[in-house]
């Protein structure tokens, strides 16, 4: 069964339509690349398929079941903005973590903490705008579920924190599970991706896997995308 | 070892000569247990499933081997080792000549000029 | 789920609830005793020190008022409609849960808040003599009860307890009618939080509108000549406070749907 699945999936802001019949579902197993301009319906996608969005047509399932507090314990989601709590000692949200979600290995959180050096005791507020993108990562990564929606992890960081999140998404890697990663920086991510979709005004203008470009067309996935998104 | 990738071929295929020529250099010792093949997509970072079908075509040639639940092996079959670092040296060949023919350059002249190349770097080893 | 996250919500409350009953405790102790011995101490300082003391207790009781106030606001606006809002809407637990978990904390530090203010202002005034005119106090009072007829007694505490109800049920309900608007103003993709102001206001206006145009109909209909209950003055007493709490929760049921249907479908997170 799909980890997630889109029908004709359609969200307007106003008369702005967001996404426009969005249909592709995204299998176990799979590092999928969510890719597009700015403004493309990203971010619009992956809320929805959390939940923070309600559809104005079409049909979204996760795991067979409608978006809900029930899909919601399936789904490991990182924002694009810094959402944990910044009164919170890393911790205190690994306690909040561990309540809500059965799946969550504390373990692994409290390993992946210390070989970044940061001390449980550590308030969120005390650290740095980058440290603290990869704690949210690190409570994302952390647990065991069945879908990764993670919106834009390599924006506005540095190369090495680049790479500290990509082999994090790699070491993380469970065959029962999809990861959704989306983009807009293509190049740093290709090699971590098995699927890419491509989506434009909020229509899906490709999908491929990144072999198969690279194969038929003998590019990138990046120069590709330069093509299909030329201005 | 350098993991980096061009943009013109499958990343797969390009692991796979990554993996070749460790095996040839000696990185990957013959008859040694190869790292798994998540450690292996970290350390290339590279997605696990681009890993393991690279993985897979090597062993289908022969150069790696898995016993069910100890891992995958290098070959201890030197033979097959040295034709594999025959390959890669073909390649590479092939790829200079490609590059001298369409630089204008004749049969006797690369000759002439590799012979002068690699006497020169000959008498610089010697001299150092 | 309600459990982990009130428990959740107490801890991120608590830090800042706790040392505000704290210092309002210290301060009221401090008055204590500056009332005691500092203010007529013939040293100019510790008259000065005195006052001071005197005036830090009287903020400090403000103060816990406005925070436990600001703080009901606070944590609905900055948890679940801020980035916060971004982890809390994902959480496996739903919409009722999450207004639940907020309203019943903030209602528990409101009640706590009352009992500590009036437990400091015991603080402050306590000394050997006034605790012996306490005990006197409740002496005559429950002599006053033991010839008072048991109705009576009853009446009065019955008024007490609808009334402290009917003050505990505003309170909800008027954290309900701030909750409402801040859901309703931040489902809007711009000026959110003045929309929030503007929702506030419309929604007190419309209350008010349609609890006076009731009041008028009803007034008009003329409807007394049908009730023959001849109620005793007491019944009417309790018939009252019961009908304003009736329409006190009738007033936070409508936020609470509104609020509801805000999170639920039309939340707009930036």
């Amino acid at each position: 069964m799909s980890v997630l699945d889109c029908k004709a999936l359609t969200k307007r802001y106003g008369r702005v339509t967001a996404l426009d019949e969005i249909s592709f579902s995204a299998e176990p197993g799979r590092i999928i690349g969510l890719l597009g301009p700015n403004g493309s319906g990203k971010t619009t996608l992956i809320k929805l398929a959390n939940g923070l969005l309600t559809p104005d047509s079409g049909v979204l399932s996760i795991c067979g079941a409608a978006p809900g507090p029930a899909t919601r314990a399936l789904v490991s989601y990182l924002p694009e903005r810094t959402a944990i709590p910044t009164w919170m000692s890393a911790a205190q949200l690994m306690d909040f973590y561990g309540d809500f979600y059965q799946d969550f290995r504390r373990q692994t959180a409290e390993e992946m903490l210390a070989h970044l050096g940061i001390s449980p005791k550590q308030r969120i507020k005390q650290m740095s705008k980058g440290t603290r993108e990869k704690v949210q990562l690190i409570m994302v990564m952390s647990r065991a579920a069945k879908l990764y929606l993670l919106d834009e992890p390599i924006g506005g960081v540095d190369p090495a924190t680049r790479d500290y999140i990509l082999s994090t998404i790699i070491g993380n890697y469970s065959p029962d599970a999809a990861v959704i990663l989306s983009t807009h920086l293509i190049a740093d991510v290709e090699q971590v991706l098995d699927d890419v979709i491509f989506i434009n005004q909020g229509r899906l203008v490709l999908q491929s896997t990144v072999d198969n470009i690279r194969e038929e067309q003998h590019k990138s996935v990046d120069a590709l995308f330069r093509e299909v998104f030329k201005c | 070892m350098q993991w980096q990738f061009s943009n013109d071929a499958p990343i797969y295929t390009q692991l796979i000569q990554h993996i070749k020529i460790g095996i040839v250099t000696g990185v990957f010792p013959p008859g040694e247990r190869l790292p798994s093949v998540r450690d292996l997509a970290t350390e290339a970072g590279v997605n696990p499933n681009t890993m393991q079908r690279a993985l897979a075509e090597l062993e289908r040639d022969g150069l790696v081997f898995s016993q069910r639940t100890a891992g995958r092996f290098v070959t201890e079959d030197h033979t097959m080792i040295q034709t594999a670092k025959r390959g890669l040296a073909q390649r590479h060949i092939k790829t200079f000549l490609e590059a001298m023919l369409q630089l204008g350059f004749q049969r006797e002249e690369i000759l002439a000029l590799l012979e002068q190349e690699l006497g020169e770097e000959g008498r610089g080893r010697v001299g150092a | 789920m309600l459990r982990k996250l009130m428990k959740h919500e107490f801890r991120a409350t608590g830090r800042v609830m706790l040392p505000m009953y704290l210092v309002l405790l210290v301060t009221a102790v401090g008055s204590n005793l500056a009332d005691r011995s500092i203010l007529d101490s013939r040293y100019e300082v510790l008259n000065v020190l005195g006052m001071l003391v005197i005036t830090a207790f009287g903020f400090s009781i403000c103060g816990v008022l406005l925070i436990s106030f600001v703080l009901m606001i606070q944590r609905f606006y900055k948890n679940l409609l801020q980035d916060e809002g971004y982890l809390m809407f994902t959480l496996p637990v739903n919409v009722h849960q999450h207004i639940w978990a907020k309203l019943i904390v903030s209602s528990v530090w409101f009640t706590v808040t009352v009992l500590a203010v009036i437990l400091s202002g015991l603080v402050v005034v306590y000394d050997m003599g006034f605790l012996r005119e306490l005990f006197d106090f409740l002496g005559y009072f429950f002599q006053g009860l033991q010839k008072l007829k048991i109705s009576e007694a009853l009446n009065g505490t019955v008024y007490l307890a609808e009334f402290a109800v009917l003050i505990f049920l505003s309170l909800n309900a008027f954290s309900l009618q701030f909750y409402a608007a801040l859901a309703t103003g931040h489902s809007f993709a711009n000026h959110k939080m003045l929309l929030s102001v503007v929702f506030f206001f419309g929604f007190q206006f419309a209350i008010q509108f349609l609890g006076s145009t009731l009041f008028i109909t009803l007034d008009h209909l003329d409807l007394i000549p049908y009730f023959r209950w001849d109620l005793t003055p007491q019944a009417a007493i309790h018939l009252g406070l019961l009908l304003a709490i009736g329409g006190v929760i009738l007033y936070g049921m409508i936020f609470y749907a509104i609020t509801t249907f805000f999170l639920k479908k039309r939340l707009n997170l930036e």
